[in-house]
């Protein structure tokens, strides 16, 4: 269990030097270094994108580093594997976690190293039972009956029993990545006090998190990652929230956003009072023709509902939606696409796109309708249409037949949003639609998005990316725990301000401050 | 719930193997007809062709192109046999009670559709996996046929009480071609413009290879489910009744020996598509190869059980070939 | 800075209300879970037991000792087949078509049967045949085990044409005919022990109570369940998954031989038409999952619903009813479980 760092040891407990990575033509880290301290609570912040996962999967074994120093203990690693990140004691509590729903919590403590009832081959449930108790009671003061099942627990629950999982190992390092992203107060509120914990007991910490008060809390040095490069490492006593949220944010990159004037037209979309109790409260806004609106939030603030369900994918308990000033109940995707309502969704490669049908195949599959007639499809047609798309959304592919599969996450990406122009849809929802795309494509779907609006479309546009959404956005729709806290201008506001009221520290800031 | 997408071909991937594997299925087809046509003088005969065609090819046929719909669907369906019983018990009984044969015939496509119906509501309503939701249908089917046949008693069309018509069904020629062999490919013909070139045909594919981007489309998935499985019975049901015209008796239960034939027929063929994709021409190849198969071992004198060993040897090669060879390309 | 006051970086009035209300309704969620679960769990013992007192009450035999030991004999065969495949269910996962599922396991019993009977008539003795036929039913299950692991066919398919072939196999060597075999072994076997109860019956409680410990109550057991439902956990446990998917196979392939022995001793040769027994075997252990408290396969269910199955059988036989019946009530059971887990895990997911 947690034993306090031998005295020999001194020096810190992970130096990462000159750390880089690319994928394909990407560079996901140019030159990062981070050194955290033995026994410290160490932040890691950034905003999607800069960094943060990769240099995570780095350090767990998982990705290999193209160039850099990977030191830990004092020794460097040249090769590390998951298994020996397991032995050096650095354990990961990552956001989907990893346990058998049909197991007790005793079981998955033990999974892999069960105790064996002394002389038999048999599993000695007591000794789990008692052990795990033990555990969980040490650090989380918590007496969760050992036999019940995963599936029945809580998410907070269950991500106890991943910590505790880890504390038997007697960790090293533990990394927690946005561990409370899906927890509600109190349970967070255990969540610290055991990082305190774990603190006094020499354990090292990072954490990382999109929640700067959590950070300031927290932590006793945090270090910002943007565009893979670390640009500041500091003790969280000598900076501020603030200061925090304006290192994150790259300022330099406007030029990547289409220059465009709004010319707004009719009501296109109006959503009033939509309520769906435990995910959002209580939300009205209207789309106009020709506009382009932000929406943003963090994971569980009720953005990503709020879109399924404008799209059938979920039904609201209450509230109502007009689509060009009649009241509409879109029970299925199917009945949404008939009101012109379009969803790019953010996984593309589970719902956006199917990647082993052709590009042709996938660009009319929204619009076979169209393609149809006495119940046949018309090949030639289709194609022309499809190539028509390849051309004005430049999406590079061998042909049209070529499998999505084959094309950069980019072009996927065009992919899923060409199906959408080929049903002539009206109502666009693209959720976070340029994660996972490179620069250059980045590019081209702004540009895309604002022809969208210039031929009087509407587009909403959900994403954690917040310069992306001031650079193409006519307005900011903030939602904070399932309520809209703020409604910006994109002219009138900035990076900072959205970022406050994304992540709640608005209020914090007027408390640091 | 896909079998055969889940793993795929990259376009620009163009391997040795992977052209051998694609082949593997005709170069297979090749090889099994030369062999026989050299090891039995009686094989290359128009009258064993013509037999084989007629004997082994037309029934399993139509039940695997049934079949491959649910294949394409990213499902499968293990109650073509039942669709097959019922389709055939109900045009045997009409029949029998002096019904015309065309509405006999109609009936029991109805009899089929049931079991499609029910398929359908267990695996689109409650979404319940078509492997397990079938595997009931299957038990249900065979029980209500018992209980229909008194225990499972035969029910035999006496010659004399046989109409002209249902004898042209089964047994007639119309130039020169047996009746049984134009339905079959009549049913290939319109199963494949169906799977290839319809609207309902690319959504069932679609389907197979990523359901959820289907429904994120603004499709009726659940719809076009129930309408495959709905589908599948109706088709197996003609196999019924070209059964059930050919050998003038309804037998409970006996249209679950095509079952396994049909679904290895199915995912040999998908051998053939460039992608992996369940296809009707790759299905039609499949049920030749293995009619070619049972037909050319009984005439090369090797005992009458090696059949099935070979039929299955032959399956298990095209499985492993075309698995390993998805495998490769993934890895790729 | 006074942490515990702000956790969430400040905002403190009720900031937190929808995750809150949400954090309740997955716990509601879940306790609704668990009494469906505990109503369907309760449920399917419920009819056990109705169905047994009902035969009871109107058939005087049917809960005699004799009666109920021949039951337990009738499902030895298909009792251990389905042990097997409930092994391999474990070892692959809740997804029949892509998961765990061993469609040779019938045929595989009538082959090795037809080994053994074989070997007899061939003059060996009692120890090769058993070998013969053991062998037999494990190198089944290696070709299986490859096949799967190292080929990557879907085990529905490989195991699929693996049936055809040892099907296939039987009849060349048996000649689709009856092959009479008799010894020592084979009387025994069955014959009846204490009680005046057939041996085939204490075949089958001992053998599923090896089965049980092993896979109920050692790490083992407890690795091949993670290996099954959640490959990528196993996996971050520091489990490989396929040694554990290939051993599920061999052990499949085991029980197949070891059931061939068995039919071999019931039905005093091989004879044909063990295929039959494959579809009935298939539902035996997938009905077996609403007699563990987590809707999962257990070595235990599979035999109460092997017994179900077996008693319905008798009852009616008792009965004079038409047994027949049994394979409709099978395929409702079936559908009525897969429907209600079906449901309760929709209702989970929404919830």
């Amino acid at each position: 269990m947690a034993s306090p760092q031998e005295d020999g040891n001194i020096g810190p407990m992970i130096r990462l030097t000159g750390i880089e990575k690319s994928f394909g033509g990407t560079k996901a880290l140019s030159g990062v270094s981070l050194t955290v301290e033995r026994g410290s609570v160490h932040g890691l912040v950034g905003q999607n994108g800069a960094g943060k996962s990769t240099l995570i999967k780095l350090l767990a074994g998982l990705l290999r580093a193209d160039a850099g120093q990977i030191e830990i203990d004092g020794v460097v690693h040249d090769h590390l594997t998951p298994h020996a990140v397991d032995a050096l004691g650095i354990h990961f509590i990552h956001q989907d976690r990893l346990l058998v729903p049909t197991f007790t919590v005793g079981e998955s403590l033990f999974l892999g190293r069960e105790p064996r009832i002394a002389g038999t081959p048999f599993l000695d449930r007591r000794k789990m039972q008692r052990r795990a108790a033990e555990v969980l009671d040490r650090y989380f003061g918590l007496r969760l009956p050992t036999s019940t099942l995963i599936a029945e627990l809580s998410t907070a629950e269950k991500q106890i029993v991943q910590i505790t999982r880890a504390l038997l190992h007697a960790p090293k390092v533990l990394v927690f990545d946005e561990p409370t992203a899906a927890l509600v107060r109190r349970e967070a509120d255990m969540l610290f006090r055991l990082i305190r914990r774990l603190r006094d007991d020499r354990i090292t910490v990072i954490y990382i998190s999109h929640y700067l008060g959590e950070i300031e809390d927290l932590c006793d040095t945090v270090t910002v990652l943007r565009n893979g490069r670390d640009v500041a490492t500091k003790p969280v006593a000598e900076t501020s929230a603030t200061e925090i949220a304006g290192l994150m944010v790259n300022r330099e990159i406007g030029e990547l956003y289409p220059k465009r004037t709004a010319a707004l037209g009719a009501t296109l979309l109006r959503v009033e009072g939509l309520s769906t109790p435990g995910r959002y409260e209580d939300v009205s806004f209207a789309l106009r023709r020709g506009e382009v609106l932000g929406l943003t939030g963090l994971l569980g603030s009720g953005v990503k509902d709020l879109v399924r369900t404008l799209f059938g994918l979920e039904q609201p308990a209450s509230g109502r939606v007009e689509v060009d000033g009649k009241t509409v109940w879109t029970k299925t995707p199917a009945q949404a696409a008939r009101r012109r309502l379009a969803l790019v969704p953010e996984d593309r490669r589970r719902h956006g796109v199917a990647l082993d049908l052709s590009v042709a195949e996938n660009v009319t599959l929204a619009s076979l309708d169209r393609f149809t007639r006495f119940g046949l499809l018309n090949g030639g047609a289709e194609t022309a249409e499809a190539n028509q798309l390849i051309d004005r959304l430049q999406i590079k592919t061998d042909g049209s037949d070529a499998l999505v599969r084959t094309l950069s996450g980019g072009n996927q990406q065009k992919v899923a949003i060409a199906k959408w122009l080929s049903r002539h849809s009206e109502i666009y929802l693209l959720d976070e639609p340029t994660v996972g795309v490179d620069v250059g494509a980045k590019v081209e779907i702004y540009q895309l998005i604002a022809d969208l609006a210039a031929r009087g479309a509407g587009v909403i546009v959900l994403s954690s990316d917040l310069p992306e959404l001031l650079g193409i956005t006519d307005r900011i729709l903030v939602l904070f725990r399932g309520r809209i806290a703020a409604a910006l201008d994109t002219s009138e506001t900035s990076v900072d301000a959205v970022l406050a009221d994304v992540t709640g520290s608005s209020e914090a800031l007027r408390h640091v401050g | 719930m896909t079998l055969v997408s889940n793993v795929s071909h990259s376009q620009s991937h163009h391997g040795l193997l992977r052209r051998f594997a694609r082949y593997a299925l005709v170069v297979a087809l090749v090889a099994v007809f030369a062999a026989f046509s050299a090891a039995a003088p009686s094989f290359l005969t128009v009258a064993n062709l013509q037999s084989i065609l007629v004997n082994n090819f037309t029934l399993l046929a139509i039940v695997s192109v049934a079949m491959t719909f649910a294949v394409a669907a990213g499902g499968i369906d293990l109650s073509v046999g039942t669709a097959i019983d019922f389709s055939s018990f109900t045009f045997v009984s009409l029949v029998l009670a002096g019904q015309p044969v065309p509405l006999a015939a109609l009936a029991g496509i109805g009899g089929g559709a049931l079991v499609g119906g029910f398929n359908a509501v267990l695996i689109s309503g409650i979404g319940i996996s078509p492997f397990l939701a079938t595997l009931g249908t299957l038990f249900i089917g065979r029980s209500a046929q018992q209980i229909l046949t008194n225990g499972g008693n035969p029910v035999y069309l006496p010659p004399a009480g046989i109409p002209e018509s249902f004898r042209f069904l089964g047994r007639g020629v119309v130039a020169g071609v047996p009746v049984p062999l134009i339905a079959a490919g009549l049913v290939i013909a319109v199963a494949a413009i169906v799977l290839t070139k319809s609207r309902f045909g690319r959504v069932v594919t679609a389907t197979g290879i990523e359901a959820n981007v289907v429904r994120y489309s603004g499709i009726a998935l659940k719809a076009h489910v129930a309408v495959t499985y709905l589908l599948v019975s109706v088709i197996a049901a003609i196999a019924g009744l070209v059964l059930t015209s050919t050998v003038t008796v309804y037998i409970p239960s006996s249209g679950n020996a095509f079952l396994l034939n049909a679904i290895g027929a199915t995912f040999i063929g998908t051998t053939l598509s460039p992608h992996g994709r369940p296809n009707i021409a790759g299905t039609v190849l499949g049920v030749l190869l293995l009619s070619i198969v049972s037909n050319g071992l009984l005439l090369t004198g090797l005992n009458f059980y090696w059949q099935q060993v070979g039929t299955g040897l032959l399956i298990f090669v095209v499985l492993a070939i075309s698995f390993a060879n998805r495998k490769a390309v993934a890895r790729a | 800075m006074s942490v515990e006051a702000v956790p969430f970086g400040g905002s403190q009035q009720g900031g937190s209300e929808p995750a809150q209300t949400r954090g309740f309704g997955a716990s509601s969620g879940t306790a609704g879970r668990r009494i469906a679960t505990l109503l369907l769990r309760g449920g399917s013992l419920a009819v056990f037991v109705a169905v047994l007192i009902v035969f009871s009450v109107t058939a005087p035999y049917f809960l005699s000792v004799g009666n109920i030991g021949n039951v337990l004999g009738q499902s030895a065969i298909a009792g251990v087949l389905a042990i097997g495949l409930t092994v391999v269910m474990i070892a692959g996962g809740g997804n029949v078509v892509t998961g765990g599922i061993d469609l040779s396991l019938a045929a595989n019993m009538g082959l090795s049967a037809a080994v053994y009977a074989a070997l007899s008539q061939a003059g060996f003795g009692d120890a090769v045949a058993v070998a013969g036929a053991l062998a037999m039913g494990l190198a089944i299950g290696i070709v299986n085990a490859l096949a799967i692991t190292l080929a990557g066919i879907v085990p529905l398919l490989a195991t699929l044409a693996v049936m055809n072939v040892v099907a296939g196999l039987e009849l060349v060597l048996t000649q689709n005919t009856v092959i009479p075999a008799t010894g020592d072994l084979l009387t025994l076997l069955s014959g009846s022990g204490p009680f005046d109860i057939p041996v085939l019956a204490y075949v089958l409680i001992g053998f599923t109570l090896v089965a049980a410990l092993v896979v109920q109550a050692t790490p083992l057991g407890l690795r091949l369940y993670a290996v099954g439902e959640f490959p990528e956990a196993a996996r971050a446990s520091g489990l490989s998954v396929k040694p554990f998917i290939a051993g599920a196979f061999l052990f499949s392939g085991f029980c197949g031989g070891i059931a061939g022995i068995l039919s071999v001793s019931y039905l005093s040769g091989s004879t044909t038409g063990a295929g039959d027994l494959l579809l009935p075997v298939v539902v035996t252990a997938l009905l077996g999952t609403v007699f563990s408290r987590r809707l999962v396969p257990t070595v235990i269910g599979t035999l109460l619903s092997a017994l179900f199955v077996s008693f319905l059988v008798n009852g009616f036989q008792l009965l004079n009813l038409s047994s027949t019946l049994v394979s409709g009530v099978q395929g409702l059971l079936i559908l009525f479980v897969v429907s209600a887990t079906t449901l309760l895990r929709k209702q989970e997911t929404s919830a």
